[in-house]
């Protein structure tokens, strides 16, 4: 019976879902803003949907094969100089820099607050380097392909004084 | 006795010979440890037959031949490979591979360190480092806007950190690995669980953004109750897990099935798992499971986090139609950020139009319609503009927690009743396995969102004294995303079953029917949606003079909840078949519910209708149980 019912599912589903879009996994890496990884295309799809549970990625952040805590890790990327970067920091960075661009600019945000916290930012000083950076927004983000390396970099120019 | 247990293992150390590994075993037997509990959740070992088995198919799951069947002989193999003496090294010793099984034999047996092989787990020591666990959440991704199909949903695990802020938390989810391009079959091999499952871990923030920034989907947080040394136990859990995979059923050996045994884990004394395992369980809702979770009382908070389309909708709310427009014209680039500080609007406005424009830069940007150096100067420019202005003391735009989704009717339905159809009374008896309907009440689900998974329907008719099949949908979903002054999207529907129908004549008669359509909602008050959809409609029976019929036509409708508990959805729909059996089908229905609870309610739907120059009027007055 179990079969029977799974069998009258899955042609049914097959049917509806002959609609499903072979969509590209776009990924969208490197060190600057808009490098938020997203896909699109299959994920839009009304059989995608159903079941979430899936993924479509090949496997790089298994657990296991990847650290915790790191999923690509920032290798590729210009390192910073200043010293109280560290790699989840950076990693952070690269992984949230549009988020952290926006806090930042708005003077206040989640985003801007585990920065603060990664980079041993203690909280009662956090008011004053949320201003400070805000205020610094151009000297941070100097030009449109900003990378992080300089990013970091800047940030511990404006805020330390 | 070893020897025999793990045939064939030459490294097997001078120590297990010793005799220390007999005495263990010795012990484990004498204690039963085989049958504990928390043996049983360890390996995810489920009543089979007369005997049990295991979920988990990866044979490296398991030390003993049989372990996958026989809790006692895995018991001692697991025992014997503790004595494992050296292990290549782009291994793991089994202490750290099975690391939640060494804790707990450990803690039940009182390994003497001296006669035991103590193994080095630099992989698992800097992991265990990195996450720290402290407590764990069960995070729920609500429905994705516009596509009802993803009620289906999922669920992931949080394993919350030293770290304060919850975006550097860890998310430990289990998903079928598709590969790249699932393609035609993978329904199909995601229903014969010809996927493998894996578990796998990424940053918290990762997953926010992937949900709430890129598919626009609210995240519900379930805090559990577990403590900190449970939430370790959880994460030896997910280490031993790590590396295994188990055959992945789209429906009932899905992700949150699976992660209730991590939660297991952390404390074994709950059984979350059991309801949604059997015969006859055909799926596991992800909503359901954190349902389980609540009625066990684990769950100690709920938190809401809102998407980037929910945050946008929030900026705009109170915005006039102008101050949109501007916003609109700086994420086109038409017009410079500059201009807006330029303007004569006071200073909250000026950063509410360019926080908005901000966020809509990065949704265009998220949804593939701007190019990346486009978006980074539009982005950097506005933002840029925005660090003038600023910041407020308290949060400028707070958004109210709504009605989380353990909150709304549950899952499945049936509905008795009965009514009147010219010319006979009747009696209706209906099951829908899942989910919800515009008729149903949204409390918790996103409005407008329906899927009828299932969907069938008997009535019994007086006059004939015959019962009949009066519905059988596989599958009914409606989409009714409203457009906004920022967002245009269209409202879809499909339908795909077997319902009864008017015909030539003057009786109805069971039709295959397939049912599609497109077309534009809008939002009427605060609850309400007006929507007007083209349809096109394919029905096949030979009953039919020509076996079918292909039609197109249109419904429009108004949905409103006209109290709190009290909705009503008024529709019109014509239908034209041009191709098959040509003729007309006309309908009008006014269909009412009435919550009593959460879990029942009352409808009565009125319904006239004419098809082949025949009319009917249909009225029926239902009992609706959700469970």
């Amino acid at each position: 019976m179990k079969k029977v019912i799974v069998i009258a599912i899955a042609f049914s589903l097959m049917l509806v879902g002959s609609a499903l879009a072979a969509g590209q996994a776009r990924t969208n890496a490197g060190c600057g803003l808009g490098t938020l990884i997203w896909k699109d295309g299959a994920n839009d799809s009304v059989l995608y949907q159903a079941f979430q549970c899936t993924t479509n990625e090949t496997g790089n952040w298994v657990l296991g094969i990847q650290t915790f805590g790191i999923t690509t890790g920032t290798s590729e990327c210009q390192q910073p100089k200043n010293f109280a970067s560290n790699e989840r920091a950076n990693e952070f960075m690269v992984a949230n820099m549009d988020n952290l661009a926006r806090d930042i600019a708005q003077g206040r945000g989640e985003t801007l607050d585990a920065f603060a916290e990664l980079t041993g930012v203690p909280a009662d000083k956090r008011p004053e380097f949320n201003a400070q950076l805000q205020s610094g927004f151009a000297r941070i983000f100097t030009s449109s392909d900003v990378q992080m390396a300089s990013v970091m970099d800047n940030i511990a120019a404006v805020s330390t004084k | 006795m070893a020897a025999f247990l793990l045939p064939g293992s030459s490294s097997m150390a001078a120590s297990a010979a010793d005799g220390y590994l007999g005495k263990l075993q010795q012990l484990a037997r004498e204690k039963g440890l085989a049958r504990e509990r928390t043996w049983e959740v360890l390996l995810h070992y489920k009543p089979d037959g007369a005997g049990v088995k295991s979920l988990v198919d990866d044979p490296r799951f398991f030390n003993a031949a049989d372990g996958r069947k026989n809790p006692e002989s895995e018991l001692l193999a697991t025992l014997a490979s503790f004595f494992t003496a050296t292990v290549r090294e782009s291994e793991e010793h089994p202490q750290c591979r099975f690391i939640a099984r060494y804790t707990w034999l450990n803690e039940r047996l009182g390994f003497d360190p001296e006669r035991l092989p103590k193994a080095a787990c630099p992989k698992f020591e800097k992991a265990v480092y990195e996450v720290n666990p402290k407590s764990i959440v069960l995070v729920f991704p609500n429905t994705l806007l516009n596509s009802p199909s993803s009620m289906f949903g999922h669920t992931l695990l949080r394993i919350n950190t030293t770290l304060e802020n919850d975006l550097l938390s860890h998310a430990v989810s289990y998903a079928a690995m598709t590969g790249e391009n699932p393609g035609a079959l993978y329904p199909i091999k995601g229903l014969f669980g010809l996927y493998e499952g894996r578990y796998s871990n990424l940053p918290y923030y990762e997953k926010v953004k992937e949900y709430n920034d890129i598919e626009q989907r609210d995240i519900w947080e379930y805090h559990l109750n577990l403590e900190p040394e449970e939430a370790l136990r959880t994460f030896l859990h997910v280490w031993e897990m790590k590396d295994v995979y188990s055959d992945y059923y789209f429906f009932d050996e899905n992700c949150s099935f699976e992660l209730l045994f991590l939660i297991e884990a952390g404390r074994p004394s709950l059984r979350l798992a059991d309801e949604f395992y059997g015969m006859w369980r055909f799926w596991v809702i992800p909503v359901d499971t954190v349902r389980a979770a609540q009625k066990l009382g684990i769950v100690d908070r709920v938190s809401y986090r809102p998407s980037r389309y929910t945050k946008m909708l929030r900026i705009a709310s109170g915005m006039d139609e102008g101050r949109k427009d501007t916003a609109l014209e700086v994420v086109d680039g038409k017009l410079p950020s500059e201009n807006v500080l330029k303007s004569v609007l006071p200073i909250t406005e000026k950063r509410r139009v360019l926080d908005l424009a901000a966020e809509l830069t990065q949704y265009r940007f998220s949804k593939g319609k701007l190019e990346q150096d486009e978006y980074q100067k539009r982005f950097l420019d506005i933002l840029a503009a925005r660090s003038t202005l600023g910041t407020p003391s308290e949060d400028p735009y707070p958004i109210a927690t709504p009605t989380s989704p353990d909150q709304g009717h549950l899952s499945a339905r049936t509905r008795t009743g009965g009514g009147y159809r010219s010319d006979s009374w009747f009696g209706e008896f209906e099951w829908r396995a899942a989910y919800h309907e515009i008729t149903d009440l949204d409390e918790g689900y996103v409005p407008g969102a329906q899927i009828n998974f299932m969907d069938l329907s008997f009535r019994y008719y007086f006059d004939d004294d015959v019962l009949r099949l009066h519905r059988l949908h596989l599958i009914n979903i409606l989409s009714l995303a409203p457009w906004n002054s920022i967002f245009r999207p269209i409202s879809w529907k499909v339908t795909v079953g077997v319902e009864e129908v008017l015909l030539a004549d003057s009786k109805d008669h069971p039709v295959f029917r397939l049912n599609a359509g497109g077309g534009l909602s809008t939002a009427i008050g605060r609850t309400g949606i007006a929507y007007l959809l083209a349809d096109a409609d394919l029905q096949a029976s030979t009953r039919l003079d020509n076996d079918y019929a292909l039609g197109l036509g249109g419904t429009a409708g108004l949905m409103v909840n006209l109290l709190k508990d009290w909705k009503v959805n008024l529709w019109a729909q014509g239908l034209f078949y041009s191709a098959g059996d040509e003729h007309q089908a006309i309908a009008a229905a006014l269909q009412q519910t009435l919550r009593l609870t959460t879990n029942n309610s009352i409808s009565l739907d009125a319904k006239r209708e004419r098809s082949f120059g025949n009319y009917k009027t249909d009225v029926v007055m239902r009992w609706n149980w959700y469970y």
